[in-house]
């Protein structure tokens, strides 16, 4: 492997972490691994994207929401039809599910959940970082960071020079007068600034593909699949929130499914030969209730699935301690229940990714909370 | 000093006389609501801009489904004439001119700075078609002509409006043991009478209390159930169009107990639950101090809170003393703190500091010359598809918290490039004799610096009017106010 100035800058930083005491990694044989985490805003309902099948219990609390036509995953579980491209992955085991599984929040605010979910923590709004930033921090991974929104995500926070990438169809300005402007963010110690608009700089600046979610995917994919590219990237798919007309196999919830699942195919073409390094992991705020509602909708609830994919997945699996359907297992009587802290899964996704010691992801970058090492059961090394 | 105009409004124009006392200029403009500036023709009631939302939405809904059944290339054509006749691309445009007028042509951009910062504590997020018929309405109807008033009158009148009750869904909030819950015909339909949490979580998190205020998800609960039964009523000619009431048989009996005090079933209790809210302590604390963080900084102290909390207690809430204590607030820390400002600000001041009122917003006569029917012409468009761009559509929120008031949220990669490209853009709304003029950044940089040397310097460097215009309005003195 021909090893670039950055490419070493890199591997020296992440080493002199190793050194520390946590075992040295073999990185000279390695290719760029690429984590890409994809956020489900307005809570996904893991039990519409992966219901449980023959449990009659479920198909009368749902009777006017449930799906008619599914696709087989396993004995127990079924999967949405809007998924086919994951179907797809999972048929080449390169695709997998975690379920009854949650962020530790239970207050069922969209903000706070969505804020906890980025940050990590178990307090919301009290980190101004999120979980993939510090990993990233931890891993010496600056500038490394990629997010698919006009906003810079709070996920992606707390590690410098973060790239987001949402074009917009107009020439830009010239280099020469960014320098200008540069010179000036400088002289007034705007450091902030100053880094966005070094980023600014380097980026070609006649170039439009378009903003749906298919082709900012092409785009990432692109990037991440360059060795000199960002090794994370962060998209995000909002309208989970079906309070009402949720719908099943067509509906609000079945179209933000599918956006998802049309990220993934993207990203599968685009990453090319890059996708047998790269996971990429689903991340919501919590789940639904399990009773539909009479708009045919559903209630903020608690548990819900994590969809993965990628090919360092290891294989094609319902993951999960499922806790049951009836009254006395749900959560408040009402929510699925999460028998896993998603955060196990996102802390044991950034060990295989980054090759980072398990426990100390779990000490500086998620608190210090119990969680579970889940790399090797979940994902290859 | 001169950054006070920018920090409470939208800078000065390049002529204008710089007040001289500037304090007393800035809270006399919110005193009284005058009229809007605006002149145009097309200034609805929220109730007559329903009659759109219901056109397009019962068009939709029931004629199109059974009309175009087997047409599908039928149907996409009849939506997209559908979404011309009943103005879709054309109201939020309307909307937006009205609501930028107040900031660059009145004679209160003050009040119209608080207006935005109330319209976005009041979101009606992007849902149901909403923003392109109804939201700029509610921010006129319930925010706007409410700044005068005590905030219990705007909160209660913003909760109770048919746009904020679509949109947290309250329409759905129907009470179990309600009288309509009980009906035979929820059974045979499989549509029973459920809560729905989302409006009562909203009022108290994002409108009153905070979580500051420590509900727990009972209080939760048990204000839905003082929140059943008003909604619309569904018909098929209007579908959820009709005015938002109080429906007693929809409303969930027995006594509620919301944070310790008990409530009685019926239809005044919701007046009375939001009066105990806006009364709470931890509703002055977090209303004062995001008008801190939307004014000074991301991080406002204790002494910055303080006087808005003392002027809301002694006012009982009367929005003006609030306002104006704000304003003082903002005053005395005016050279200390710089407020990095959000993007509809940023650009509102460039088009104002620019002297540009006279191309923007799109003027009235050609708004008034649009005929329902038409594809609204790129030009009439253009405003709402900018807002979108540049990162801050007040009508098209993602979610019901609104925009964030940190300034980090707006230092994106992307939203930076923005405001370049935007900044080119208002150049090049100048008449040509405006972009000519070699003399007009120093016009703008004299009226609105109190060192204007030292910009005009850095401006300098530019080789044409056009860059000039760039670098100013990117310098972190434009940047923040």
């Amino acid at each position: 492997m021909k090893i670039n100035r950055r490419d070493f800058l890199k591997t020296t930083a992440a080493t002199s972490l190793f050194f520390a005491g946590f075992g040295l990694p073999s990185f000279a044989s390695q290719n760029k691994k690429n984590l890409v985490v994809i956020m489900l805003e307005g809570g996904m309902d893991g039990l519409c994207a992966v219901p449980i099948r023959g449990d009659k219990n479920f198909k009368k609390l749902r009777s006017e929401i449930n799906l008619k036509k599914t696709l087989k995953l396993t004995s127990d579980f079924d999967l949405h039809p809007a998924l086919e491209n994951f179907k797809t992955l999972w048929d080449q085991n390169t695709a997998s599910v975690f379920h009854a599984t949650s962020i530790p929040y239970t207050g069922r605010s969209h903000f706070e959940g969505q804020d906890m979910m980025m940050s990590g923590g178990r307090v919301p709004y009290q980190e101004n970082t999120g979980w993939l930033g510090r990993g990233m921090k931890l891993a010496g991974l600056k500038g490394n960071g990629l997010a698919m929104s006009l906003p810079m995500p709070l996920l992606i926070r707390g590690v410098p020079l973060n790239n987001n990438y949402f074009p917009i169809n107009s020439s830009l300005p010239q280099k020469r007068l960014l320098n200008i402007i540069a010179e000036e963010f400088d002289q007034y110690s705007e450091k902030d600034l100053s880094e966005t608009l070094s980023i600014i700089r380097n980026r070609d600046l006649n170039y439009f593909p378009g903003t749906n979610a298919s082709t900012l995917a092409l785009e990432a994919g692109k990037l991440l699949s360059d060795p000199n590219g960002p090794r994370v990237a962060v998209f995000k798919v909002d309208k989970f929130d079906t309070h009402a007309a949720q719908g099943g196999e067509n509906g609000a919830h079945a179209d933000c499914l599918k956006e998802y699942d049309q990220i993934l195919k993207a990203l599968k073409a685009s990453l090319g030969s890059t996708f047998k390094d790269t996971l990429i992991l689903t991340l919501t705020e919590f789940g639904r209730t399990v009773k539909q509602n009479g708009g045919k909708g559903t209630e903020h609830g608690y548990g819900t699935a994590v969809l993965m994919a990628g090919g360092l997945i290891k294989k094609s699996e319902v993951h999960g301690d499922w806790p049951g359907l009836k009254k006395k297992d749900l959560f408040e009587g009402r929510d699925l229940n999460s028998t896993m802290d998603a955060r196990s899964i996102y802390a044991s996704a950034m060990s295989t990714v980054f090759d980072l010691d398990f426990k100390r992801i779990q000490k500086d970058v998620f608190f210090g909370d119990k969680l579970e090492n889940l790399s090797g059961k979940l994902f290859r090394a | 000093m001169k950054n006070f105009f920018r920090k409470v409004a939208f800078g000065l124009k390049p002529e204008e006389k710089v007040p001289s006392d500037p304090l007393t200029w800035a809270q006399k403009q919110v005193e009284t609501i005058p009229e809007l500036n605006w002149k145009g023709k097309h200034i609805y009631s929220e109730k007559e801009m329903r009659k759109h939302w219901i056109k397009q939405r019962v068009t939709e809904e029931t004629v199109f489904r059974k009309k175009y059944k087997n047409d599908p290339d039928g149907l996409r054509r009849a939506e997209k004439q559908l979404e011309n006749d009943s103005g879709m691309n054309f109201w939020p445009n309307n909307e937006i001119s009205i609501r930028h007028a107040e900031a660059i042509r009145s004679e209160s951009p003050v009040l119209a700075k608080l207006w935005y910062f109330w319209t976005n504590h009041f979101t009606i997020s992007d849902t149901q078609t909403l923003p392109d018929f109804s939201t700029g309405a509610y921010q006129r109807e319930f925010i706007r002509a409410n700044m005068d008033k005590t905030f219990e009158t705007m909160a209660y009148e913003g909760t109770i409006a048919w746009p904020m009750i679509m949109h947290l869904d309250n329409k759905d909030n129907i009470g179990p043991k309600s009288e309509s819950g009980r009906e035979e015909w929820r059974r045979r339909e499989k549509e029973p009478a459920t809560l729905n949490e989302n409006h009562a979580r909203e009022l108290m998190e994002l409108h009153t209390i905070s979580p500051k205020g420590g509900y727990t998800q009972e209080d939760v609960q048990e204000l839905a159930k003082i929140m059943t039964g008003w909604r619309p009523k569904y018909s098929k000619k209007l579908d959820q169009g009709s005015d938002v009431r109080f429906m007693s048989d929809r409303h969930e009996p027995g006594k509620k107990t919301v944070l310790g005090k008990t409530y009685k079933r019926g239809r005044k209790s919701l007046k009375i639950v939001i009066k105990d809210l806006v009364n709470h302590p931890s509703c002055r604390e977090f209303i004062a101090t995001k008008l801190c963080t939307y004014l000074i900084t991301d991080k406002p102290t204790k002494e910055m809170i303080t006087p808005i909390i003392k002027a809301w207690e002694k006012s009982d809430g009367h929005l003006p003393e609030v306002h104006k204590a704000a304003i003082k607030v903002a005053f005395e820390y005016n050279d200390k703190y710089k407020k990095f400002q959000n993007p509809e600000n940023w650009w509102l001041q460039v088009i104002n500091m620019s002297g540009l009122a006279y191309k923007y917003p799109v003027p009235e006569r050609k708004m008034d010359n649009y005929m329902l029917g038409n594809l609204p012409s790129e030009e009439l468009r253009e405003s709402d598809w900018r807002l979108e761009n540049i990162g801050y559509h007040p009508y098209r929120a993602k979610q019901p918290n609104g925009y964030s008031d940190i300034s980090t949220d707006w230092m994106s990669t992307e939203l930076i490039i923005r405001r370049l490209m935007y900044a080119k853009e208002a150049f090049h709304m100048y008449k040509t004799m405006d972009q000519l003029d070699l003399k007009n950044h120093e016009n703008i940089i004299r009226s609105n610096f109190d060192d204007p040397d030292q910009i005009l310097k850095i401006v300098s460097k530019a080789i044409s009017n056009e860059e000039k215009h760039m670098i100013l309005f990117n310098l972190p003195e434009v940047l923040k106010a």
